[in-house]
C-alpha cells in the first residue's frame, strides 16, 4: 500500500486493518496525531486525508491506500510557521498542547473550504475536538485570527 | 518585572503548534514492550485464585507482574507526613474497587498483552460493597477497610479532623436565626486528553530511566523508589511535559508497576491506559457531603458555624486525610466566623480512590460556603454583597486554624465584582478596606478576637 505523508511517499506492508494512527506513529515516527481516546471521540488523532479532516484512530490503512495525508508537521516549520500555526501561537490557542495538532488541522481544512468562515461555522468545524485546559475561548480567538489573516 | 502585564510568547508554544512537543507516548526506544493490566471486574471481593502460568507461557509475553513481584507492596503516598499506607500496589488477597490493578502483562504488542491479561486465571469471593458515605456508620454497613469504614489516624489517633474555635454555644445562643444547608458536590474525573502513561527503560548500568506524565516528578520518584526499595540514585525520571493533569496525575499511577515489568522482562515497557481505564479506574475528585449550620444575627453578622463534612476517599486513603485537613482550614472561605465547631471524616467506600483536582479539598467547601452565604442573605432579606463585605476576611482576622491574615483579598474582590456588574453599594460598604477592623464596622462579637491578635 502507498501513502503520501506531508509530500513524502511511503510504501507500506502493514496489516490492511491497522489504524492509520498507529501506522503514522509506530511505523513512520510521525507522532503529532495523538491516541487520546482511540474511539473517534476526542479529535486528538485528526489528520487531513486528501484535505479532509479525519479521525486516524478509526481509519484502517486499506481505506486510505494511495491518499495524501497531512499532519501538523506539514503545515510549517518552527522557522517558518504556517498561518494557522502562527495564529494559534500568537493567540495562546494551546495550553498543554495535546489537542493542538488536531485543532490546527481542523482549522486549516475549514479555511481551505471556507476562507471567510464566521463564528457558527468555526464552532461546527471544531465540534468533536476536545480541549480540557483552555475552556476554548483562546482556541476560538486563534481560529478567528487565522480566518482573518487568510481572508 | 519585564514579564508582569506583558504578553510573552509561550516557551513551548512553537513546539506545540508544529507537533514537536514530545509527550511520553511520543518517546521511541528500541525493543519496547507494551503493557496491559488485569483489573478487578468487581467492586469488593476476596481473591481465591490467581494463576498467571497460562498467560506467562503465551507467545510474545515477556513478563507478568503480580503482588509477589513487589519488594514493598504497601506504601502510603503521604507516609512522610504521618499518614500510614493502606493500599497495595497490586491487589493481593482482596480487591476493594472495580478497576483495581491485580496484574500487569508486558508483551510484544498491546493486543498480545491484552489477550494474556484476559488469560490470567482468577476467582473471586464477592462481598457486599459500600458506595454511600452517609451509610458508612450504619450498624449493618459492609465492613470494607481494615482500619474500619473511616480513617482513624489523624493526630493523637483521632478518627476525625476537628476544629474548635471560640465559644460555639454562646454564638448559637445569641443568634437571631440559624441558617442550615446540605451541599453534595459529585465526583469529577479530571479527564486529561493524555491518559495515564509511563515508559520505563532498564539501562545497562543497572539504573531505570522512567518517562513519566506525573505532575509531581520528585514525589513520584520517591514513590517508585519506596516500592522497589531502591535508592533514588538508581532512578532517572524524565518528565515535565504533561498532556493535561488537573490533579489526576499527582498520584503515581503507572510508573511503579511498569518499572517492575521492565525489570522482570529486561526490556523497556510502555503502559498507556485506555480512555475507558482513565474514566473507570483512575482517581477522581472526591464526592463530598457537607452540612452547615450558621448562627446569624438579623443585621447580617455570622457569629458561628457548625459543620460536618464526609469526604468520600474511595477504597484507600492516598491523599484524602491531607485533603480534609486543607478543607477544614478553609471551611469559612473568604469570611471570618469567630466561633467554629468543625468535624471532618475521611470515609472509605468501594469506589476508585479519590485525589487532588484543582484546589484539593478547598473547592468543595468554597462552593458550599458561597452558596450558603447567598442563601443566608436571602433568609435575612439582605444584599448578598453587603453580607459578604460585612463578614469579609480582614487583616488581622484569624483563619479557622488560627493563622492571622496578612493579605486577605475578599474586600477588594467583592468591590471589583460589584463594579464589574454595576451593582450599587451604600457609601460605608464602598468605603470598606481590607485593613484591620475598627470603628463602626467592628461588631462586639469580634472585639475579643481582634484584641487577641499580635500584629
Amino acid at each position: 500500500m502507498n501513502l503520501t505523508v506531508n509530500g513524502v511517499e511511503h510504501e507500506l506492508e502493514s496489516h490492511a486493518l491497522r489504524p492509520l494512527l498507529h501506522v503514522l506513529r509506530e511505523e513512520l515516527g510521525i507522532t503529532s496525531p495523538k491516541a487520546g481516546c482511540q474511539q473517534g471521540g476526542c479529535g486528538t488523532c485528526t489528520v487531513l486525508v486528501d484535505g479532509e479532516p479525519r479521525r486516524s484512530c478509526l481509519l484502517p490503512l486499506a481505506a486510505v491506500d494511495g491518499a495524501a495525508i497531512t499532519t501538523v508537521e506539514g503545515l510549517g516549520t518552527p522557522e517558518q510557521l504556517g498561518p494557522v500555526q502562527a495564529a494559534f501561537h500568537d493567540k495562546y490557542g494551546s495550553q498543554c498542547g495535546f489537542c493542538t495538532p488536531g485543532m490546527l488541522l481542523a482549522t486549516h481544512a475549514l479555511i481551505e473550504r471556507s476562507p471567510k468562515a464566521g463564528r457558527d461555522e468555526i464552532e461546527e468545524a471544531l465540534a468533536g475536538h476536545v480541549c480540557r485546559c483552555t475552556g476554548y475561548v483562546k482556541i476560538l480567538e486563534a481560529v478567528e485570527a487565522a480566518v482573518g489573516s487568510a481572508s | 518585572m519585564k514579564a508582569v502585564g506583558a504578553r510573552l510568547p509561550r516557551y513551548d508554544g512553537v513546539a506545540h503548534v508544529t507537533g514537536r512537543t514530545e509527550f511520553v507516548d511520543d518517546v521511541r526506544v528500541p525493543n519496547m514492550l507494551w503493557a496491559k493490566a488485569l483489573r478487578s471486574p468487581v467492586h469488593h471481593a476476596g481473591i481465591t485464585k490467581l494463576d498467571t502460568k497460562k498467560a506467562a507461557a503465551m507467545k510474545g509475553v515477556h513478563a507478568v507482574v503480580t503482588w509477589e513481584d513487589v519488594p514493598r507492596l504497601v506504601y502510603g503516598h503521604l507516609e512522610a507526613l504521618g499518614i500510614p499506607g493502606d493500599e497495595p500496589l497490586l491487589a493481593k488477597d482482596e480487591v476493594r474497587y472495580k478497576g483495581q490493578p491485580i496484574a500487569l502483562v508486558a508483551a510484544e504488542d498491546e493486543e498480545t498483552a491484552q489477550l494474556a491479561a484476559e488469560a490470567i486465571e482468577i476467582d473471586f469471593d464477592e462481598r457486599p460493597a459500600l458506595f454511600d458515605i452517609r451509610k458508612a456508620a450504619d450498624p449493618d454497613a459492609p465492613q470494607i477497610h481494615h482500619w474500619g469504614n473511616w480513617y482513624p489516624h489523624f493526630e493523637a489517633e483521632m478518627d476525625v479532623r476537628q476544629i474548635r474555635k471560640g465559644d460555639i454555644e454562646r454564638a448559637f445562643d445569641q443568634a437571631d436565626t440559624i441558617v442550615s444547608g446540605v451541599y453534595r458536590p459529585a465526583a469529577i474525573e479530571q479527564a486529561p486528553l493524555e491518559t495515564q502513561i509511563s515508559l520505563v527503560v532498564p539501562e545497562p548500568n543497572g539504573r531505570l530511566t522512567i518517562y513519566s506524565c506525573t505532575q509531581a516528578l520528585y514525589f513520584s520518584m520517591g514513590v517508585v523508589a519506596a516500592h522497589l526499595e531502591w535508592p533514588l540514585n538508581r532512578l532517572k525520571f524524565v518528565g515535565g511535559t504533561v498532556g493535561g493533569g488537573f490533579g489526576g496525575k499527582v498520584d503515581t499511577a503507572a510508573e511503579t508497576v511498569s518499572a517492575l515489568a521492565a525489570l522482570k522482562a529486561g526490556r523497556p515497557v510502555k503502559w498507556r491506559w485506555t480512555r475507558e481505564e482513565e474514566f473507570l479506574c483512575s482517581s477522581t475528585r472526591a464526592p463530598w457531603h457537607m452540612e452547615i449550620a450558621d448562627a446569624v444575627t438579623k443585621d447580617g453578622w455570622i457569629l458561628g458555624r457548625k459543620m460536618l463534612t464526609l469526604h468520600d476517599s474511595g477504597a484507600y486513603a492516598r491523599f484524602s486525610p491531607y485533603g480534609v485537613t486543607k478543607h477544614s482550614f478553609h471551611h469559612t472561605g473568604a469570611y471570618t466566623i469567630p466561633n467554629l465547631h468543625f468535624d471532618g471524616y475521611v470515609v472509605f467506600t468501594n469506589r476508585v480512590p479519590t485525589t487532588a483536582m484543582r484546589g484539593f479539598g478547598v473547592t468543595s467547601v468554597s462552593f458550599a460556603t458561597e452558596t450558603h452565604v447567598s442563601r443566608t442573605a436571602e433568609v435575612l432579606g439582605m444584599d448578598p454583597f453587603e453580607l459578604r463585605l460585612k463578614n469579609a476576611n480582614r487583616i488581622g482576622d484569624t483563619s479557622p486554624n488560627g493563622i492571622a491574615y496578612t493579605d486577605p483579598s475578599t474586600v477588594p474582590t467583592i468591590h471589583s465584582i460589584a463594579e464589574a456588574i454595576g451593582h450599587e453599594l451604600p457609601g460605608d460598604y464602598r468605603a470598606m478596606t481590607r485593613d484591620a477592623r475598627g470603628g463602626d464596622l467592628l461588631p462586639e462579637h469580634l472585639v475579643a478576637q481582634v484584641g487577641e491578635v499580635d500584629h
